[in-house]
């Protein structure tokens, strides 16, 4: 059997329980950046919530996106790598460079109901076997040829998905086109 | 079509006086205090509690994340974008203050690039983006004691059924909204607009000033001073009041 080609996505949720420096400084940041952008959503302040702007005031989805710039700044700190998911080993190895930002709730009147999330999407990763609970992956960049690969176990778990496949076939075909 | 939508809803926020957050600036919970839903936060590092336990990362501790500005607020806002040079200077004054100068103020701009394209349209969809590569041509400066603001960034370009503009944000220092509006910029033989010649695109299908819908009630307050060339690179001054 031909190996896969995945990327994984980490779904890494903060909120008012944030207790790590890193998703404190996001969860504050953040809900600042989004006091300041909701006001373009939020004609004579009629609405308190980010759920009420989304469902009464067109565009307000856009917020997602526009609150994301408070954020890039701590994903560069993370030098490209993703943080908490750790393999069997308790080695944190995978890499990201895609993201994105999302605000899950938030209340112009109460931090503490501020919910955020950013999804982190990783780096290609070849995809071998599964293992129990684990996925055996090496990532493609590593791929040595004909000899020897070094590979990590991932434990499945929650917020952690496969966000892309890529079967052999599509590969096949993509180089034959 | 979305895009005049939203124009006209910035537009409708900036006819309606801005109310302060009254509210808000009472912080009413502390970050630890809040409830914490507890199912997110505990992924992947520390046990998830859920029955099938992960292994706890044993590493070197890191990174040591700092205090960073978002990352709106600088003043080149080029992001490698190609373009003619423009350097925008903005001057905000207190218009219930005699127009003294307003020192404090978060001035946030946006503009199109040479193609006519937005960075903020390009996230909007389900795609995870390149940390990197967001956010382009957008930034946002505190105005200095003689209420000016000045970024680097290149000549916009244009998109069909607006003239060339820059969007201007002007929030107070506790960052309220002030004011929305738009930097219009002066057109005909001799002038910028004219120079930069829409950049690949030509100027064949511009809209001018007149029959924008944003700018055609009377440009005048709106208008930039825009001089340069497109060797030596343009420099545009802009004022406008605000009630503060």
């Amino acid at each position: 059997m031909t190996d896969r080609t995945i990327t994984l996505c980490y779904r890494k949720i903060m909120d008012a329980g944030a207790a790590k420096p890193w998703d404190k400084l996001v969860w504050n940041d953040s809900y600042a950046e989004f006091r300041l952008q909701a006001q373009n959503f939020n004609p004579e302040n009629r609405y308190r919530t980010f759920g009420e702007m989304l469902h009464y005031v067109p565009g307000a989805d856009r917020l997602h996106f526009l609150v994301s710039g408070a954020v890039t700044g701590y994903l560069q700190q993370l030098g490209e790598r993703m943080p908490d998911i750790s393999d069997n080993l308790g080695r944190q190895f995978l890499r990201f460079q895609r993201f994105q930002f999302e605000l899950i709730n938030s209340d112009l009147q109460d931090q503490s109901r501020h919910q955020v999330a950013v999804n982190f999407v990783s780096e290609p990763l070849r995809w071998h076997d599964t293992v129990g609970q684990f996925l055996l992956v090496s990532p493609v960049a590593a791929a040595a040829s004909g000899g020897e690969v070094l590979t990590h176990l991932v434990p499945l778990q929650p917020f952690l998905s496969i966000y892309s496949i890529l079967t052999p076939e599509t590969d096949a075909a993509a180089n034959a086109g | 079509m979305e895009r005049k939508h939203f124009l006209k809803s910035l537009l409708l926020g900036a006819a309606s006086t801005p109310v302060l957050l009254s509210a808000c600036s009472k912080e009413t919970v502390s970050p630890t205090s809040g409830t914490s839903s507890g199912s997110g936060t505990t992924t992947g590092g520390t046990s998830s509690g859920s029955g099938s336990c992960t292994v706890a990362p044993t590493e070197t501790e890191g990174p040591f994340p700092t205090k960073t500005p978002a990352s709106y607020l600088r003043s080149d806002i080029t992001d490698g974008k190609i373009g003619y040079g423009l350097t925008i200077n903005i001057t905000v004054s207190n218009s219930n203050a005699s127009c003294a100068a307003l020192a404090g103020a978060l001035v946030d701009i946006w503009h199109c690039d040479a193609e006519g394209n937005y960075s903020e349209y390009g996230g909007t969809g389900m795609q995870a983006t390149n940390y990197q590569s967001v956010h382009f041509l957008r930034g946002r400066q505190v105005t200095d004691a003689n209420g000016k603001v000045t970024f680097k960034s290149i000549f916009p370009g244009w998109y069909s059924g607006r003239a060339t503009h820059i969007h201007v944000h002007v929030y107070s220092a506790t960052g309220t909204s002030l004011k929305v509006t738009q930097i219009a910029f002066p057109e005909g033989t001799g002038t910028a607009v004219a120079a930069v010649n829409g950049y690949a695109k030509g100027l064949s299908g511009y809209t001018a000033n007149a029959q924008d819908n944003v700018f055609s009630d009377g440009v005048a307050l709106e208008l930039a001073t825009v001089t340069g060339s497109t060797s030596a690179g343009f420099e545009l001054t802009w004022a406008l009041s605000v009630p503060a």
